[in-house]
């Protein structure tokens, strides 16, 4: 019996000695990552890693080639959940209490301010990053060969994106939201326009419709925060979960990244792994024939410039998510989250703007409620959605801009897509449209027919155009793009910076009549 | 891969994160607040001499102090700064660290009554900038009461009646200003008052983004708005039609009063109410709160530059004597329509029927026993076109070719529905015995010799006017 008691009291004093090594063993399950068995066994084994392939293709770690766009829009999200948590802790979600909760948030949560800048300007880098990830992929081909759909589901996480950043800026409840929330729910209600020439709005009203499933009644007030904060914490995270789950999954399926055909290392990267290199044997080549379709790595090509995701992708991953971290920690440290008076319904502001990045479409609004706040942007939406759908040339993928004459088609569809749309912003700015004309003008005329539309239908006949002289779809997918990207950036430009009271043109801030 | 370039960028990024997490973390734990409590903490340590007291100084504990009003509805934290409030050692220190004036505290002890109650600002805020909020970025509805107008804080509880003589002269005196410069005669003020200018009712705590604050001089905040709109209207407003000008220190008084006009309504409990009734108002007082701004002493008729018309002498003695009471109130109900003269009748400026008749007989006081000589006008065959060529040559100069007056004028409009239905004998006598205070020279015997005949001929034609404006105005 002693024996077995000292025994036993051995082993525990062993155990208790080797805690932090088994801990860590059984965390790694293979050990530590010393051996390039073990270095892939650390990817495949952790959940959260193995979305990750093994290894990893030199071309994904070029810093040039992805710019760590999606990465940093991951990263941002990554801040914007943990900061968001913490805010839930003090926010409350009524109309009494939502403006002071976060007012003491700001004033006596310890970091609450901080922790509120960064909630917020995370989310809107988000916006900025998406945009920019989405570029890239577009302007390396990465929407082809399987991965069409990847490219869908990731205009869908952008809509998302821009949704959870509205349904954010409505929760304070001071007069930035409440202004937001009217404009907002006007374009809700903008599908009158149509309804109402038709003569459907009698039967099913569907604007009005929309408009009061936005506020929970016809004005925003009681019912409306809980709402918005349960699509704002509840359902739009959860949806943007599972298709970003997706999106990864999709991209771990179709063997990572995209890169060129003909992969030339060069530098440092040249005489790195080669079918000598690495655990495999040289005279055999793997492939998941039964498993997987279509031309994965494994399939197609060999394990040739490609090395261990740990700790080569790890590293990177890693830099990124400090200077990420970095970044938005300094910017919310110096910019703070704007925060106006309590909501207040008597006192519109003036100019009532949506929060900066719809103001794009808020310019288009002016033209035409319905138009601008679901027509346009709903095209523009289903637009890009179908690029990979229109253009199918397999050629240049993972090459930015394809080839010379990518680049040119992408200069010059910008340089004319700034001229024309300046012009034409210029022109109604200065004559006015139809209604200043004709002041008894059909509404619908003015729906179907403004700058906004106009602008649009130009966008699609330039790309047919472009089609049409270089005879390939590729080279009509980089105008139409640019085109969509110009025009993001000069209409919420001009949005932001351009339009006072009344919506009215000035060329600054200080020109505006009132205060 | 690219192992150098990721190093250098982690390593980098992270250095840069970790220094810029420390300077955050020392801006949290080192606010602007904490700064005062230390100082405040030395200085009560150095000022207490009692045993018990320097006791309590030195156990002073740094860290957030508010006060949560429940029925009150606020949080203040000003006390963060404002450390030294109720200490009384602290009587002659500078600010933040003072002790409050007064003998205040006494009868409104901080615990039960916070700060923002009297002082408005920002009270959840913790740094002086938003605190205070004078400032138009720091987005905040009611900023700081600035000292001089903290009278009208008292009036959220207290009547005047209770204020007159114990401290809160000011409102009382504002009061006085706000009754006697005629302010309603162009605003409403519970439904009762003139239409020109804004209703006043919650001015006092209507939020400073009621007001366009771009021409506003001092803090952007409705206190200055007010104060200074009251010294030169059309500074603040460029188109305003504000008669009343005021001194700066009038201006200071005034808006102490104007300030004290609230709509939000602090809790039963802390409300000290006497039961004083205000007496009515006599007509003399109505007089002044209702016609002054426009009228004045009303012996003389003003040609006003801004309403770019003559503005009647309504107490002119000719006027008095001639007119009888029932006219001229049925002119004060009605008003002129197209003037800026109000129709004060019951359903529309407000004035009650009583208030209306005393306003007549404070304006007829002085009313001479002798009444004009009559005219007889019923006695004369008229002619009107005669009247007309008369009309053009001796009044037009006045009132206008087609009795409009208006801009560039001295007479006043003829044409007017209240006119057009006045007596004929009232507008002979007028014409004939003239109007002392006013450019009306009489026309008759005493005067510039018309015959009766032709005044009488003239009225016949200033009769038809009723029907020319009627035409007129069917034919735009």
């Amino acid at each position: 019996m002693s024996e077995q008691e000292k025994t036993g009291i051995c082993k525990f004093i062993e155990n208790a000695k080797n805690l932090g090594c088994n801990l860590c063993g059984s965390y790694l399950r293979d050990g530590k990552p010393d051996s390039d068995k073990s270095r892939s066994a650390i990817i495949f084994n952790n959940f959260f890693l193995h979305i990750q392939g093994v290894k990893t293709h030199i071309n994904t770690l070029r810093p040039t080639y992805t710019w760590g766009m999606g990465l940093i829009s991951l990263f941002l999200l990554f801040f914007t959940i943990v900061s968001g948590i913490l805010l839930t802790i003090y926010y409350s979600p009524s109309i009494e209490s939502a403006y002071t909760t976060v007012k003491d948030i700001k004033y006596v949560v310890f970091a609450g301010n901080l922790t509120r800048n960064i909630h917020k300007w995370a989310g809107e880098g988000m916006i900025i990053f998406v945009i920019l990830h989405m570029a890239r992929v577009l302007y390396t081909s990465s929407y082809k060969r399987g991965r069409e759909f990847n490219w869908v589901i990731g205009i869908i996480l952008l809509a998302i994106t821009f949704f959870i950043n509205f349904t954010g800026y409505l929760l304070p409840w001071d007069q930035l939201s409440y202004w937001a929330l009217v404009i907002g729910a006007n374009i809700a209600k903008s599908p009158n326009e149509i309804t109402d020439f038709l003569g459907l709005t009698q039967y099913f009203d569907m604007g009005s419709l929309q408009k009061e499933m936005l506020l929970g009644g016809t004005i925003p007030g009681e019912a409306t925060i809980p709402r918005v904060y349960f699509l704002h914490i509840m359902l739009l995270p959860l949806i943007m979960f599972i298709f970003l789950g997706v999106h990864f999954w999709r991209i771990r399926k179709d063997g990572g990244l995209t890169r060129p055909d003909e992969f030339e290392p060069k530098g440092e990267e040249a005489g790195l792994p080669t079918k000598k290199g690495g655990i495999f044997p040289t005279n055999k080549t793997y492939g998941l024939m039964e498993l997987a379709k279509g031309r994965t790595p494994a399939v197609d090509k060999d394990i040739e410039n490609t090395v261990l995701s740990w700790p080569n992708l790890l590293r990177a991953e890693m830099a990124v998510f400090f200077l990420t971290f970095a970044g938005i920690l300094i910017y919310s440290m110096y910019m703070d989250a704007p925060l106006k008076e309590l909501a207040n319904p008597l006192i519109p502001e003036n100019p009532a703007k949506a929060p900066w990045y719809f103001l794009g479409l808020q310019e288009m609004v002016s033209y035409s409620a319905f138009m601008g706040g679901i027509g346009l942007p709903t095209l523009a939406l289903i637009g890009l959605g179908l690029i990979p759908y229109l253009d199918r040339e397999p050629h240049y993928m993972g090459i930015w801009f394809s080839n010379k004459q990518g680049k040119a088609v992408a200069v010059q569809s910008f340089i004319v897509g700034v001229v024309v749309l300046v012009g034409l912003l210029v022109a109604t700015v200065s004559y006015g449209w139809f209604r200043n004309w004709w002041p008894d003008v059909p509404q619908l005329l003015i729906t179907l027919v403004n700058p906004g539309t106009i602008w649009v239908g130009f966008m699609m006949a330039y790309s047919i155009w472009t089609i049409k002289k270089t005879n390939s779809t590729r080279m009509g997918a980089i105008a139409l793009f640019t085109m969509f990207l110009l025009s993001y950036i000069i209409l919420t430009y001009v949005g932001t910076e351009l339009r006072g009271p009344n919506w009215d043109f000035f060329w600054s801030h200080d020109q505006w009549p009132i205060h | 891969m690219y192992r150098k370039f990721y190093l250098i960028l982690l390593l980098t990024s992270a250095i840069v994160l970790l220094a810029f997490s420390i300077v955050a973390t020392v801006k949290e734990v080192t606010p602007e607040w904490k700064q005062y409590q230390s100082e405040y903490k030395e200085m009560f340590i150095a000022k207490a001499k009692d045993p018990e007291i320097a006791e309590q100084a030195k156990s002073f504990q740094i860290g957030h102090k508010q006060i949560y009003l429940n029925t009150l509805e606020r949080v203040d934290r000003c006390m963060n700064c404002h450390i030294g409030v109720d200490n009384p050692l602290m009587a002659g220190a500078d600010h933040p660290y003072k002790q409050h004036s007064g003998n205040y505290l006494d009868n409104h002890p901080i615990a039960k009554f916070g700060c923002t109650v009297c002082h408005d600002g920002q009270g959840r805020a913790t740094n002086k900038k938003e605190a205070h909020a004078t400032d138009l970025d720091t987005h905040w509805d009611t900023p700081i009461l600035p000292a001089k107008y903290i009278e009208s804080a008292c009036a959220r509880c207290h009547d005047k009646e209770m204020l007159k003589d114990s401290g809160a002269e000011k409102v009382a005196q504002g009061e006085m200003l706000f009754r006697e410069k005629g302010c309603r005669g162009c605003h409403k003020l519970a439904g009762v008052g003139g239409v020109l200018g804004k209703a006043l009712d919650g001015i006092g705590s209507q939020p400073k983004h009621y007001f366009s604050l771009r021409h506003v001089e001092g803090d952007k905040t409705t206190y200055a708005w007010l104060q200074e709109h009251f010294v030169d209207p059309r500074a603040i407003v460029p188109d305003s039609e504000m008669r009343v000008v005021l001194n700066g220190e009038e201006a200071d008084l005034l808006t102490t009063y104007v300030l004290t006009i609230k709509t939000d309504e602090i809790p039963k409990q802390y409300r000290r109410i006497s039961n004083y009734k205000d007496t009515p108002a006599d007509g003399e007082s109505l007089y002044k709160m209702y016609c002054i701004a426009c009228h004045t002493d009303g012996k003389y008729s003003i040609y006003d530059e801004l309403f770019k018309r003559t503005i009647p002498a309504v107490m002119s003695p000719d006027f008095i004597r001639t007119i009888d009471d029932a006219f001229l109130k049925k002119i004060i109900n009605d008003g002129r329509k197209d003037t800026q003269m109000t129709a004060w009748k019951p359903d529309a400026a407000g004035l009650t029927d009583d208030e209306l008749n005393r306003i007549v007989t404070y304006m007829t006081r002085n009313r001479s026993g002798e009444k004009p000589a009559p005219f007889g006008y019923s006695n004369f065959t008229v002619n009107k076109k005669s009247g007309q060529e008369i009309y053009d040559v001796r009044c037009a100069s006045c009132h206008g070719i087609m009795a409009r007056a208006g801009e560039g004028y001295l007479g006043i409009d003829l044409t007017n529905p209240v006119i057009q239905s006045a007596d004929p004998e009232f507008l002979a006598i007028t014409i004939r015995d003239g109007r002392k205070g006013t450019t009306m020279v009489p026309f008759g015997a005493k005067g510039l010799k018309l015959s009766d005949q032709d005044i009488a001929d003239i009225v016949a034609y200033l009769r038809t006017f009723a029907q020319m404006k009627h035409n007129q105005g069917n034919m735009k």
